[in-house]
């Protein structure tokens, strides 16, 4: 399986990509790990005149953490924040989803920005970087903009990502004391597999004991786009947890999902997982507020 | 337009010119005739391409030869030393963990760098490590004990 003609940029800086992709514009397609990029251009969906690698610009693999914001560079590798202290602790979340995308072989290639600029609806890294109210940093040669990571995914494949910008940085805030996350994915098979529900959920109490004082729920593979549970937040604030609570959580989220019936499931059967997904992520996400 | 790369193979180096829509899987196996690297999806999905580039097990189907420059490749041919073998393929053989063959040497190379990493690895972490690798014979089953009796110095 042949990977159709294209000329290679490899800039060493991200000035030199932003100026290279400025000039290309349409022509071009950026290379992050390639484990999407190349496989829709050997299937000959995707055929760019150019490609720019942005795999030699060391700056955009960093991941660091200081005064409670956690920086994640675009092209992280999924393995490098699986395995990462600080995801572990404070974002066990998004350790969850980097965990679970592809395989082995394919964490160790794919990255982060990778994943949220493909935009595929059950991808793994949107929905918990959504919970945790992720940011995102885009830069140009005219500069950068930040957007928040719910407004920058906008439909399959499509985001507001212009031809000449790069997803450069993924910011994220460490979540308050008394906070719990976790995401949940089912698929037929636990590599390799593209979800059929995936959950993430984020949510703090007031207080070891108090009331839930704010949460997100977000859901995948149920919509064009991840999805945000507006009901399942007005659900659970301002209410002590507790497993009716989390499963009237999951009845409203699976109300606001809008999934479709496809070769992988039925829209039912879609909906009633979303139900018990949110269920049992909000019921471990609680456990680690409280353990925290 | 090729572009010069350089790059160790199995500790020994390569300058090459390189196609940049040749992926590394080709580089090996058409340029070098180094066809112990397997290709049968194409596509990430099956495992049977994996080479460790800088101590990472990766498919080497979705990583261009050009990226691959400056970098260190084992393939499953960097395995054997002067002393014979490496443990994990002596392991495969007695074993009965080889049928067909062609998922073996992604296994081997997922394998050992699961065991450089973690040397005493539990099922679970032996199962994850390979999960990448498919196989159609043997069922995984002799794969992982293979693993474990290698991890436990068997």
């Amino acid at each position: 399986m042949l990977l159709p003609k294209f000329q290679f940029h490899e800039p060493a800086t991200v000035e030199e990509a932003c100026r290279i992709l400025g000039e290309l514009g349409e022509k071009a397609k950026t290379l992050a790990g390639g484990t999407d990029l190349f496989v829709n251009m050997k299937k000959k969906v995707l055929a760019p005149e150019h490609v720019v690698s942005l795999d030699r610009i060391e700056s955009l693999a960093e991941l660091g953490f200081s005064n409670g914001t956690l920086r994640i560079g675009a092209c992280a590798k999924a393995v490098e924040i699986a395995e990462s202290d600080v995801v572990k602790n404070d974002f066990p979340a998004l350790q969850e989803g980097a965990s679970k995308l592809g395989s082995p072989l394919i964490r160790n290639l794919a990255t982060v920005g990778g994943n949220l600029v493909s935009a595929r609806p059950a991808a793994d890294f949107p929905p918990p970087l959504m919970a945790y109210g992720a940011k995102v940093v885009l830069r140009s040669g005219n500069g950068e903009r930040t957007v928040a990571l719910a407004d920058f995914i906008e439909a399959p494949g499509q985001t507001v990502l212009a031809a000449d910008e790069i997803l450069e940085s993924i910011l994220l805030e460490k979540p308050e004391a008394h906070s719990g996350s976790a995401y949940l994915k089912l698929g037929i098979r636990e590599a390799l597999e593209i979800s059929l529900v995936n959950v993430a959920v984020c949510m703090a109490t007031e207080g070891a004991d108090g009331p839930i004082k704010a949460a997100r729920v977000v859901m995948g593979s149920v919509g064009p786009t991840p999805l945000i549970s507006a009901s399942a937040e007005k659900t659970l604030l301002g209410k002590k947890p507790s497993e009716a609570l989390f499963l009237a959580a999951g009845e409203a989220a699976a109300m606001d999902s809008r999934p479709i019936d496809d070769f992988r499931a039925s829209a039912d059967y879609k909906r009633a997982m979303v139900k018990e997904l949110t269920r049992r992520a909000l019921a471990r996400a609680y456990d680690r507020a409280r353990t925290e | 337009m090729k572009k010069m790369i350089c790059l160790t193979i199995n500790g020994k180096e390569y300058e090459l010119a390189a196609a940049p829509n040749m992926t590394l899987a080709d580089l090996l196996r058409e340029e070098l005739l180094l066809t112990g690297t397997k290709k049968g999806c194409e596509l990430g999905d099956c495992g049977t391409c994996t080479v460790i580039m800088n101590g990472k097990a990766v498919n080497s189907c979705l990583v261009l030869a050009v990226q691959a420059s400056g970098k260190e490749i084992t393939t499953v041919e960097g395995l054997e030393t002067d002393e014979g073998l490496h443990p994990l393929q002596e392991k495969f053989i007695e074993n009965g963990a080889i049928q067909c063959g062609f998922c073996t040497s992604g296994m081997l190379l997922s394998a050992k760098t699961l065991l450089d990493k973690n040397p005493k690895p539990d099922e679970l972490e032996i199962r994850t490590a390979i999960s990448g690798n498919l196989c159609r014979c043997t069922g995984y089953q002799k794969i992982v004990e293979s693993i474990k009796d290698v991890s436990e110095g068997r």
